[in-house]
This record gives C-alpha cells, sequence and structure tokens, in this order.
C-alpha cells in the first residue's frame, strides 16, 4: 500500500517537474511547478516531516509561487523569442540528465542505501523541531531571520517607484485665503461699435 | 517496500529534469527561477529522505534552512525580474548583456 | 480488502458525510441570512416568496442554477477554466478535516492542526488566480490579480495571530488550543490576545474576499471580477466555496478565541448547572452564528475598500500590531501573567 502511494506520488511529481520545463506558456509553468511542490509535500508526509511538509505548503505553494504567478501574469511577455534554441539544445538537455540519473541510480543502489527500516522518533515533529531550533541552531535560526529581513528590505527598494500620487493635505485646504486662489483683476468694458448688430 | 535509495533516486530524477530545464529554457528567466526551486527541492526530498531512515532531525533543519532562503531568493529574483522588465521590457536572457540598466 | 473497506474507508466516509452535508445545508441557509439580515438592515424584507417566509428560496436558486447552461467563454483555457472552481471548493472542504465540534469530535486529530489549516486556506486562492486567467476577460483577470496580491498579504497577518494563539496555548492542536482556555469565559483568549483576536478575524473577512474587502469582485468596478465567465452550476461552486470558508473562518474564530464547544457559564456558581446539559455543539454553533452575524453586518454597513488603502491596512497597521502583541504574549507566557498565561495552562496542553 506504501509503495503503491509512492510511486503515484513519485509518477505525479515527475510528470509535474517535466511539464514545467517543456509547456510553452510561463503560467502554466507555475501552475505545474504548484502541482509539483504539493506532491512533493505529499512525499514529506509520507517520511513524517508533517511540519516541514505543512510548511512547505503554506510558504511554497500558498506565498512564494502566488508570486511567481502573480508576476509571470502581470509581465506582458513576447513568448516566441523565449523559446529559442529549445530544439537545439533538446538533445544536449536530455544526454546531460540522462547521464546525471544514471550515474546517480548507479550509485545509489549500493547496499548502504538500503536502508528501510525507519528509525523511530518519538512525540510531535513540531515540537521535536522546535526545540531543536531553539536550542542547538539557535544561531542559524537568528542568522535565518536576518537573512529573511535583508530581502525583505531589499525587494521593497529594488521595487519601490517615485509616486507621483495626489495626497490631499486637509490642514492646508482648510488654511486656504480667498486671496491665495483669487485674484481680482479690473476689467473695464470696452465700448464696442458694431452695438446692436450682434445677434 | 520503499527504502532509501527509492527516495533518492526520485530527487536525483528531479534534479536531472531541473538541470535539464535550465538547458532546455536558456532564454526565460522565469522558468530558469522556477527550475531553481525544482533543483532545491530535489535537494530538501533528499535531506528528508536521509533525517528520516537515518532517525537524524538534523537534516530536517537544514530543510527548514534551506525553505527559508529559498523563498528569499524567490522574493529577490522575482524583484528583480520585474525591475528588469520594467526597465528594458524583455525577460530574455540574451538581451541582457549590459551592465548598465 | 473488503475487510479493510469496512474498518477504515466506511467509517471515514461517513463521517466526512457527517460533516460535509450540513456544511452545505448551512450554506444554502446562510445565503438566506444574508438576505434577509442585510434586507432588514435596509428597512426592507428580503425574500418572502418560495415558501413559509422564503425559506424555501436557497433551494429555489440551487435548482435554477443546477439547470442553467455552463458557458464557455471563446478563446478561454477550458481546462483550467473547469479546473478552478474545483481548486476552489478543495480548500474550502478539506480544511474541514481537523475542526474540533466537541471534546474528542475531529475527524483527524493531528498535531499540527492550526498550521493544517494556515496551509490548506493558503491555498484557495488558485480557485480565484487560475478562474480569473483561464476566462480570457479583461475584468476577471483584474479580480485575479487583486485577489492574489491581498491574499497573500493578509495570511501574513492572519498568521502572525495564530502565532500569538499557539504561543499562549502551547500546542498546535486545535482541541488542546480549546482545552486550554478551560474554566469560564475570562480565560478564552479573546481577552489577553484582543488586539490579535480583531485582527485575525479582519483577515479573515479579506481572505475569504468579503465587503469591504471584497475588490476581487467588485461588482461596481470589475463588473465581478474573477467571476464574471461564470454561469450555472460552475458559478454556484464558487459561491459554495465563498461561503464555505467564511463558515470555517467564523468557526475557528470561536474554537481559537472564544472558547470553542466550551460553555460561557462554565465557573459561573448557579448557571454553570443550570446550562450543562446543553452540548458543546451548541455553544460552538452559537459563536460562529455571531461571527456570521458579523460578516453580513460588515457588508451591509462598510462601503468597499480600495486598493492601496487594503494594502495599507494590511501591512502597515496589522502586521506591526501582531508582531508587538506577540512580543507582550511572549513576555506574559515567560512571566505567568493573569489566568490566561499561567504555568497549568501549558501543562493541560500537553507541555511534556
Amino acid at each position: 500500500m506504501e509503495s503503491v502511494i509512492f510511486y503515484i506520488f513519485a509518477a505525479i511529481l515527475l510528470f509535474a517537474a517535466t511539464m514545467v520545463i517543456t509547456v510553452r506558456n510561463p503560467v502554466r509553468a507555475a501552475l505545474f511547478l504548484v502541482l509539483a511542490f504539493f506532491t512533493s509535500a505529499g512525499i514529506w508526509l509520507m517520511l513524517e516531516a508533517e511540519f516541514l511538509a505543512i510548511s512547505l505548503v503554506l510558504v511554497y505553494v500558498g506565498a512564494v509561487l502566488v508570486l511567481f504567478l502573480f508576476v509571470v501574469m502581470m509581465l506582458d511577455i513576447d513568448l516566441a523569442p523565449l523559446k529559442e534554441g529549445f530544439t537545439r539544445y533538446l538533445p544536449l538537455g536530455i544526454i546531460v540528465a540522462a547521464l546525471i540519473v544514471v550515474e546517480m541510480i548507479a550509485v545509489l543502489n549500493a547496499p548502504q542505501f538500503d536502508i528501510s527500516a525507519a528509525q523511530a522518533t518519538d512525540g510531535s515533529n513540531t515540537k521535536m523541531l522546535g526545540r531543536l531550533l531553539y536550542t542547538v541552531y539557535v544561531y542559524p535560526f537568528e542568522i535565518a531571520s536576518v537573512i529573511l529581513t535583508v530581502a525583505i528590505v531589499a525587494a521593497i527598494t529594488l521595487t519601490l517607484r517615485e509616486h507621483h500620487r495626489k495626497l490631499q493635505d486637509p490642514a492646508k485646504q482648510v488654511m486656504v485665503k480667498s486671496a491665495d486662489r483669487l485674484r481680482m483683476v479690473d476689467l473695464r468694458s470696452k465700448k464696442q461699435d458694431g452695438e446692436g448688430s450682434e445677434s | 517496500m520503499i527504502v532509501l535509495s527509492d527516495y533518492l533516486i526520485l530527487a536525483a530524477i528531479l534534479f536531472s529534469l531541473s538541470l535539464a530545464g535550465i538547458f532546455l529554457n536558456r532564454k526565460n528567466i522565469i522558468i530558469l527561477l522556477m527550475c531553481i526551486e525544482l533543483m532545491l527541492l530535489a535537494v530538501n526530498l533528499n535531506f528528508i529522505a536521509f533525517s528520516h531512515f537515518l532517525g537524524d532531525p538534523a537534516g530536517q533543519v537544514f530543510v527548514f534552512f534551506i525553505l527559508t532562503v529559498a523563498a528569499a531568493e524567490a522574493a529577490i529574483g522575482l524583484a528583480i525580474l520585474v525591475v528588469l522588465f520594467r526597465n528594458l521590457s524583455t525577460i530574455n536572457v540574451s538581451d541582457l548583456d549590459r551592465l548598465k540598466g | 480488502m473488503i475487510d479493510m473497506f469496512l474498518q477504515d474507508i466506511l467509517p471515514n466516509v461517513l463521517k466526512i458525510l457527517l460533516i460535509v452535508v450540513p456544511l452545505m445545508l448551512s450554506v444554502a441557509y446562510l445565503t438566506y441570512a444574508e438576505r434577509k439580515v442585510i434586507g432588514y438592515i435596509q428597512v426592507r424584507i428580503g425574500p418572502n416568496r418560495v415558501g413559509l417566509w422564503g425559506l424555501l428560496q436557497p433551494i429555489a436558486d440551487a435548482l435554477k442554477l443546477l439547470l442553467k447552461e455552463v458557458i464557455f467563454p471563446a478563446k478561454s483555457n477550458l481546462y483550467l477554466f473547469l479546473v478552478a472552481p474545483v481548486l476552489a471548493i478543495g480548500p474550502a472542504l478539506a480544511a474541514w478535516a481537523v475542526m474540533p465540534f466537541d471534546d474528542g469530535m475531529v475527524l483527524a486529530n493531528i498535531d499540527a492542526g492550526l498550521l493544517y489549516i494556515l496551509a490548506i486556506t493558503s491555498m484557495s486562492v488558485y480557485g480565484v488566480v487560475i478562474a480569473g486567467w483561464a476566462s480570457n476577460s479583461r475584468y476577471a483577470f483584474l479580480g485575479a490579480l487583486r485577489s492574489a496580491a491581498q491574499v497573500v498579504s493578509y495570511e501574513i497577518a492572519m498568521g502572525f495571530a495564530l502565532v500569538g494563539v499557539l504561543i499562549a496555548a502551547g500546542s498546535l492542536n486545535l482541541g488542546e488550543i480549546v482545552l486550554a482556555q478551560q474554566g469560564g469565559f475570562w480565560h478564552w483568549y479573546f481577552i489577553p490576545l484582543f488586539p490579535l483576536f480583531i485582527v485575525y478575524f479582519i483577515s479573515g473577512v479579506a481572505e475569504t474576499n468579503r465587503a469591504p474587502f471584497d475588490i476581487a469582485e467588485g461588482e461596481s468596478e470589475i463588473v465581478a471580477g474573477f467571476h464574471v465567465e461564470y454561469s450555472g452550476m460552475a458559478f454556484a461552486i464558487f459561491f459554495l466555496a465563498e461561503y464555505a470558508d467564511m463558515i470555517l473562518i467564523s468557526m475557528l474564530a470561536a474554537t481559537l478565541f472564544m472558547g470553542g464547544w466550551l460553555s460561557p457559564f462554565d465557573g459561573i456558581p448557579v448557571l454553570e448547572s443550570f446550562f450543562s446539559w446543553v452540548p458543546g455543539l451548541v455553544w460552538l454553533l452559537g459563536k460562529t452564528a455571531i461571527f456570521l452575524f458579523l460578516y453580513l453586518w460588515f457588508r451591509a454597513t462598510f462601503p468597499r475598500y480600495r486598493y492601496d488603502q487594503i494594502m495599507r491596512l494590511g501591512w502597515k497597521v496589522f502586521i506591526p500590531v501582531t508582531l508587538v502583541w506577540l512580543v507582550i504574549v511572549s513576555t506574559a507566557q515567560v512571566f505567568d501573567i493573569g489566568p490566561w498565561f499561567t504555568e497549568s495552562a501549558v501543562i493541560t496542553a500537553g507541555g511534556g
């Protein structure tokens, strides 16, 4: 039963990944990326990493990929030149990928990776991770939070534009005197010659 | 029965797929960013598989940090992308050949 | 195989039906309540033709939507156009799996329940975004973009508000969070976490794209936003998802801040024994109904926010408020202040 679920999830994951790299439209690629991340969250659940699986869905599927989609949809991209060289590099890509896969499989079939008995973990996965993060890994944790803060600042400063907003200052509006807005001009009316001939 | 090497092979295939994606879509920055995310996902899968089968929670802690850094990377990458598109109105990598933006 | 079916699958399917069927019925009558409540707020009667007091109106509406034709716009992405409603309703229903209705009355008593709900509700934005994109319509597309930005922004404030609850309760399990609020209504978290409570509920209104945060729909500006092109049953599914999400947010607010299934008369000498026969579910539903009424009240009273005002409220008001209050909550937790943050509360929440 467990292996059936694993193979189904693995098949969906690999299918989604293949679609991400081959599909023409970036929006569809982003959507397949969503599928890939969601499926791998399922695989992580099988590996009893509940906290990370759920945070993968929360952080990636819920936020980062929405950001991707948002950007992809917002930019008006001309797709034609972006696919240049797709067929030209297709053989090379396949060869390199196949080489890596073959080599990795050759390495990974070694007996030392043939572990099936999972080590029993006791208690809540979330609690265990929390305890570790705030004790043993507290400095890396702080550094990670600094990195996130820097990322926020960087992203905002990068995309910030000068705003040409028409901001109204109510105080100034109230303080206005009639002399500031209105100029009285003394226009003497000129006697016109053909008076009465106007219709 | 699913053993450790099954997960590792799955992660290896995923990694090589995303590598092939970088070869194939070398003009499109967005797809390149997505491929990097997929690579990190493959790496994370390896970490979690090892952590599960060897009973060492350090792997999961590491995945936590990778997720953090990858989220930051994606945010900044997309911000740079938006600025690029605003200035050059293209996201074609081959058009990005000037140091002055 | 049949043994496994009888022992594992069948009871769970029955339990799921026991949640989903009443949920769908409450969605139907929530629409009725909405029209009635807003009607009375605007000094008119509301639906009163079909059945006694118009009580059969939702059923008539459902029949009408079922029988209408689903129209596929030209040049729309047909596949995604059909997937979008499914992606909207899926998370709205899946989130109910961890909701505790009474002590132990929960479909899946998982450890990280709160996190699960956050993750699943964050998925609901995809239904809106994909619907907007696949429709091949400018209005729908604008709605999708607005919704994507809005939901992602408010998720952060909502997440922080929930972090406050989990710090106070010392657990991510919704049942344990309710049990940590035991001992009278002054133990409920809406008192010590009042700012977080307010932020949570307003973010919840924004997450469900309801008025006054309904810029994704915005009838008066972008026609109907992401679902302009949807008709018939496809539209009805979006409708179902929105209302199921509303009920979910309201019930979560009741669970996390108002003591869930706990009686409000706990710890009060006479009233406690007087009301002890009332099942917890009734209290939970009553509290949920209050929040649902607030939803309708908001819709009837507030004008729609502008897009930039929504962003300002989310990023510049809610997130700083939650951050400050998180520091206060953690300090109170460390120094055992008040009846809420005492050591015993942590122990009952399984602090081992």
